[in-house]
């Protein structure tokens, strides 16, 4: 039942999986749910242009050294130290820097744009593996239940009792140099463990929820009637109908993993020095945000807007997913 | 611990500035009067208004209260408002005066033993009340070399005959000799004929008088607590009560000092104007803390205020900005263990190319002090004759901005035919997790990677810089991002000594020549200037400084000023010494 | 219930002595700083740093500093003393806890306050411009980083820098010397921390009370003629509330240490901030007792919230 441990301050919107995590069960008896999530999903206005700013960002992540060539801005750690004014103050926006310098003298408009791709790319890659981790998981303790059912769970009852974030910065700073034997190394691969780590309960336990209420459906007393094994069940019967459901898990998952990101590397964690990400410029900004606004503004700006993409996109997806709660 | 320490580790400090440290330089934003930043202008000393309270606002603690164990600039501030050393410094006066000694220290021909005598009738605080003597001062060395009392500069002091060679429980040592026969006279024998440097070195906290009766009961605890005990000799006393238990100060909040009744004008050289001083280490936004000194009444900051607060004072009201030299150079070592800066054409090249200016902009620019030539610091003899702010005049540190023509050509002597670097070898840097350290070394890495070098930049907790990873050879860092020396004592042997001798290297850690430069020519000159006193010294240390220079063992970048801020109705007074206010001259308006 | 309460302490120590675990080896096995280096300062000789290892025990085996360790947190509740300066992590602990309470106390009744208003007033006026505006509000504060909105608010109206003067700024609250000072000066961090918060439990009382609504009893409440109101206050509101009541106490607990953004922009020196800066130290003792301490105050909300769910809803089986 319960959600938000500690992480709340920078993971925002938890809460939305328990909220409808009981009555998603329900709709997956549908014969073909994609399709009919899709048709839904379509008729939301709202949701498609979100969909839109979203796959925009994924583009400027992608095209980000053809966009900033375009603009004639120089490349995000190109340090001007002329830009600044003897106290080392940054400069604002002109012509040439669209949305003003940092204190290195680095172009504001280019680390926005670089730092698309780290929010993304950090976005996509721990999302994929806190759903890889908790579908298996899920799958395995709702399936067999048992023994395995109640170690899961302890698991992650231990896993939610940690203050999130702490454990993350202590991560982040033991492995900042890598650790257990290379095995993590240092960068962006830091912060995608520490974020998975952090998050996978969240998602096993979504996904424990619906396999409980998909074994006991009819469609899989059948197939078990007819002898179908175990794997066939799971594959045939038990998955095909969490695709959905995990396809709306994810969406809602990655606006809170990109705000994890920000978080951690707005504290200097993980993220090496000197990468453009939005956490850390705004981190940066801190000491001079009364007398730089742009440097504080654009970064958050970027998040926001974001953040903002994916979570009316997560909650097209549920409320096609469940139309019973939709408007 | 309050920051920025005048003492050798002083980069930590550096390092342990909060966010934005800005520092700012001279009283004119004139560019054209440059050579006017490394100037002092720390107030004036010899005027003030007797009472009142003045309180600090820091964002830190001090290190320690225990003077036999206290290291940093926070720590000094108050030591030298409540203790008497044996020598000490008067803001505004170059050499050190006689404190609780009553004459210069006499140093004998072979310059193996140091002589002083004390003043007659200077008692020590409440709760202990009697007169201080010699043997006070003996125990206080002793206490030192204990295991319960870690001292972090004995390497200034470890050469008294008969210390011991391992830290144990506190013991007689044969070479602090006290006659009984006069109480007041305290001869100091050693072991190496380092007298001139010794002689130097009497104004540090570990000559502050201990009384043993008194003490040995908190000496015998690990760690001593003394600390939390501590009694006064000079103008002030933290609180304490009946037993002396000091219930003045409140660990990372507050400490209250008092005058103290036992403290006798006669004997000392400080005016001691103010009636009581409230020290708050608990102020930790420095831009408030900054902006409220500057409006509000009675207070000062404690330590350099944020660029943001710097450039109002500078611009609004200049007249509450004290500026001292903070005598010391903040430097990027380059590792001469690591390819490829094992190549002096390649290290030179790297300095000619290196915008030094930019990375004093990542400080707090023009404000922070004086572009750096060479390594001795202004207010440190020697400096003048290394060549002053001027430099020794070696073209690949003739532009302060970097001048990539010069780095070609140093770079196609170091045996790269295009200028740029063409290896494999990554260089690692190491800097602080916090600015202005990480901000300095991402301004470095950029100036370094403008030749074609790969740097890998890792940033780590503050305190783990020097002790886990720069003083480590072992860890082969390449260039160590946020290091800094600042002086001891005046002396030039203290700053060039530990920093680039050979035989001074310490492969299993510790190492403070963190360039690793290995020079028998520098060595044997550092020896024989060792044994030089006035004139001939200052000079001889000089040509050190030039030798050290050519072999490019370190990119230098700022001789920093430490800036200090009061209220408009403070007549502030910094010490050159400690580079913090100096509270037994400070005073109210 | 006795059986029940007891088997859930036991459960609690449990979990605890299993955080402690995992805590001791992220900050002991994984490579960090060599605590002793760091104690010994400039030239850590040989002797010196073998004397401070004695000290602290840390030359003993891992597991037996371990079971020291332990011993003491759960025999004296004592967390150890920091490598840095001696002082005891417990008298930290409890020095900064009164700070971050005052922050969640007044970011939670904020947050309630706004939250369920807005929550409730969505679901009766469903489908309106006004649930349509709140809800989009609601989202955009929860795509919001909160340390971002601390800066942005801080640029706009606090006192010192503010474009619009007029709330004391960042550091306020520590500079302060009396309450109403004080808690002026928590008036900035309050909505700032808050404003997430608020967005959620608005989505969250508004989906709770719309599925409510659909229930029968709402239906057979209806039906008997009462008014839209009363069917709301007497009959949804209960049960709507039921689930928020759980995710507050987690919310709750979770803050003790969780707040560390808003502290750091805020300059409070709570809980999460002092574990914040001695990670930043690796002061490694400190960082342990804290998140020791932290996961205890989740555990104990855990616990809280499920007895207090059991009462609520007597339909809640505890098992």
């Amino acid at each position: 039942m319960s959600t938000s441990v500690g992480t709340t301050e920078q993971l925002g919107a938890e809460g939305t999986p328990q909220e409808t995590g009981r009555v998603a069960g329900r709709e997956v008896t549908a014969r073909s749910p994609l399709q009919l999530f899709w048709r839904r999903l379509r008729r939301d206005k709202v949701a498609m242009v979100a969909l839109a700013i979203v796959v925009l960002a994924v583009l400027v992540a992608i095209f980000a050294p053809l966009i900033v060539k375009a603009v004639g801005a120089p490349d995000p750690n190109i340090q001007n130290s002329d830009l600044l004014d003897e106290f080392g103050s940054p400069s604002g926006p002109t012509s040439h820097n669209l949305l003003g310098v940092d204190q290195r003298g680095r172009d504001v408009f280019a680390r926005v744009v670089y730092g698309a791709r780290i929010s993304l790319t950090v976005a996509f890659v721990s999302t994929a593996i806190i759903v890889l981790i908790g579908v298996v998981l899920g799958l395995i303790a709702g399936y067999y239940r048992g023994i395995v059912d109640s170690l899961m769970t302890r698991a992650m009852d231990v896993m939610l009792a940690f203050p999130v974030l702490l454990l993350a910065i202590g991560l982040g700073v033991a492995c900042a140099d890598g650790c257990l034997n290379g095995l993590i190394q240092p960068g962006l691969t830091v912060v995608i463990t520490v974020i998975s780590l952090s998050l996978w309960p969240y998602m096993s336990r979504i996904v424990r929820g619906q396999v409980l209420s998909l074994r006991e459906k009819e469609f899989v007393e059948a197939a078990k009637s007819l002898g179908a094994s175990d794997m066939r069940i799971i594959f045939r019967e038990i998955l095909p109908n969490l695709i959905a459901p995990i396809i709306v898990y994810g969406t809602i998952l990655i606006p809170q993993v990109i705000l994890f990101e920000a978080a951690l590397s707005f504290l200097g964690i993980g993220i090496q020095p000197g990468t453009p990400s939005w956490g850390s410029m705004i981190s940066d900004a801190v000491g001079v945000f009364d007398i730089a606004w742009w440097f504080m503004t654009f970064p958050g700006l970027a998040l926001l807007l974001t953040v903002l993409a994916f979570n009316l996109v997560g909650d097209g997806l549920q409320d096609a997913l469940n139309p019973r709660n939709s408007n | 611990m309050n920051r920025i320490a005048s003492r050798l580790i002083a980069a930590l400090v550096l390092v342990a500035m909060t966010f934005v440290v800005a520092a700012c330089g001279s009283s004119s934003s004139d560019k054209s009067s440059s050579s006017g930043q490394a100037k002092s202008n720390g107030g004036n000393p010899n005027q003030g208004k007797k009472g009142g309270k003045l309180e600090q606002l820091g964002a830190s603690d001090v290190d320690f209260l225990d003077p036999g164990q206290t290291y940093y600039t926070g720590g000094y501030q108050v030591l030298y408002a409540t203790q008497k050393t044996l020598y000490s410094f008067q803001p505004g006066v170059a050499d050190p005066k006689p404190d609780l000694a009553a004459s210069p220290p006499q140093i004998s021909s072979d310059k193996k033993s140091v002589t002083v005598e004390l003043k007659k009738g200077v008692k020590f605080a409440p709760p202990v009340n009697r007169e201080i003597q010699a043997k006070d001062i003996k125990y206080a060395f002793e206490r030192a070399f204990s295991k319960n009392v870690p001292n972090q500069y004995s390497v200034y002091f470890n050469f008294i005959e008969g210390a011991p060679k391992t830290p144990g429980a506190v013991q007689d040592i044969s070479g602090i000799q006290v006659d009984p026969s006069d109480p007041y006279k305290i001869t100091f024998k050693l072991s190496k004929a380092q007298a001139v440097p010794f002689a130097a070195f009497l104004v540090m906290p570990v000559t502050t008088p201990v009384p043993r009766e008194y003490a040995s009961k908190f000496d015998k605890q690990s760690p001593s607590t003394y600390n939390e005990n501590v009694v006064a000799s000079g103008p002030y006393m933290v609180e304490n009560d009946a037993s002396g238990k000091l219930t003045g100060y409140k660990a990372g909040k507050t400490i209250h000092l008092v005058r103290n009744p036992n403290w006798n004008k006669a004997t000392d050289f400080r005016p001691a104007y103010l009636d009581e001083i409230l020290l708050r280490a608990n102020a930790t936004d420095a831009n408030v803390a900054g902006r409220q000194v500057l409006s509000g009444q009675g207070l000062t900051l404690d330590t350099n205020p944020p660029a943001q607060v710097l450039k109002r004072v500078v611009q609004r009201s200049k007249g509450q900005l004290k500026t001292v030299p903070s005598g010391g150079f903040r430097w990027f070592p380059m590792n001469q263990t690591v390819k490829p800066l094992d190549n002096v054409n390649v290290r030179k090249a790297i300095i000619a190319g290196f915008d030094r200016d930019a990375a004093r902009k990542a400080r707090g620019g023009d404000f922070v002090g004086p572009i750096a030539t060479h390594f001795l610091p202004p207010g440190i003899p020697g400096f003048e004759e290394s060549g002053g702010l001027k430099g020794p005049g070696f073209d690949f540190l003739a532009n302060p901005k970097g001048d990539m023509a010069v780095a070609a050509k140093y770079m196609k002597a170091a045996g790269y035919p295009s200028g740029k670097y063409t290896g494999n070898d990554e260089i690692l840097m190491i800097t602080a997790n916090v600015d202005p350290g990480k901000a300095q070394a991402e301004v470095a890495k950029a100036q370094v990677e403008k030749l074609g070098f790969k740097v890998r930049l890792r940033t780590v907790p503050q305190d783990a810089v020097y002790t886990e990873w720069c003083q480590q050879p072992a860890k082969k860092v390449g260039i160590c991002g946020s290091a800094g020396w600042f002086k001891d004592f005046t002396d030039p042997q203290s700053m060039l000594e530990p920093t680039f001798k050979g035989s001074a290297i310490s492969k299993s850690g510790g190492n403070n020549n963190l360039g690793q430069l290995n020079d028998p020519k520098i060595d044997k000159a550092m020896d024989d200037a060792a044994l030089l006193a006035g004139k001939a010294r200052n000079q001889a240390w000089g040509n050190i400084d030039k030798m050290i220079t050519d072999q490019a063992p370190a990119v230098p970048f700022v001789w920093d000023n430490t800036n200090l801020i009061h209220s408009k109705n403070v007549n502030g007074v910094a010490s050159e010494y400690f580079t913090a206010f100096d509270l037994s001259f400070t005073s109210l308006k | 219930m006795g059986a029940y309460i007891i088997r859930r302490l036991l459960w609690t120590v449990l979990l605890l002595w299993v955080v402690s675990g995992i805590t001791f080896i992220v900050f002991n096995v994984l490579p960090s700083a060599d605590p002793a280096l760091l104690r010994a300062g400039r030239r850590a000789e040989p002797e010196i740093l073998k004397g401070i290892r004695q000290t602290f025990g840390l030359d003993k085996p891992l597991y037996v500093q371990y079971l020291n360790y332990m011993k003491h947190v759960f025999l004296h509740f004592d967390f150890g003393r920091s490598y840095r300066n001696d002082v005891s992590v417990r008298g930290l602990i409890f020095d900064r806890l009164p700070n971050t309470l005052y922050l969640m106390a007044g970011a939670v009744v904020v947050w309630l306050g706004v939250g369920l208003s807005v929550g409730m007033i969505s679901a009766v006026k469903r489908g309106s411009l006004l649930d349509r505006f709140s809800m989009t509000s609601a989202l955009v504060a929860i795509s919001a980083p909160v340390y971002w909105l601390g800066l942005v608010v801080l640029y706009l109206f606090s006192k010192d820098i503010g474009r619009f003067p007029l709330l004391p700024g960042s550091g306020s609250f520590q500079e302060a010397t009396d309450l109403p000072t004080r808690l002026e000066g928590l008036i900035m961090p309050w909505c700032v921390l808050a404003t997430a918060y608020a967005a959620i439990y608005a989505r969250l009382l508004r989906a709770n009370l719309l599925d409510v609504l659909g229930e029968d009893y709402i239906r057979t409440a209806r039906s008997k003629g009462l008014t839209e109101r009363r069917v709301i206050f007497r009959h949804g509101a209960r049960s709507a509330l039921t689930p928020i009541v759980t995710v507050l106490g987690l919310d709750v607990g979770g803050l003790v240490g969780g707040a560390i953004l808003t502290e750091t922009v805020f300059n409070i020196p709570g809980i999460g901030r002092l574990t914040y800066d001695a990670i930043q130290r690796a002061d490694i003792i400190t960082v342990q007792g804290a998140t020791l301490f932290l996961a205890l105050a989740v555990c104990i909300a855990n616990l809280l919230v499920d007895l207090f769910y059991s009462v609520l809803d007597p339909r809640v089986r505890l098992s």
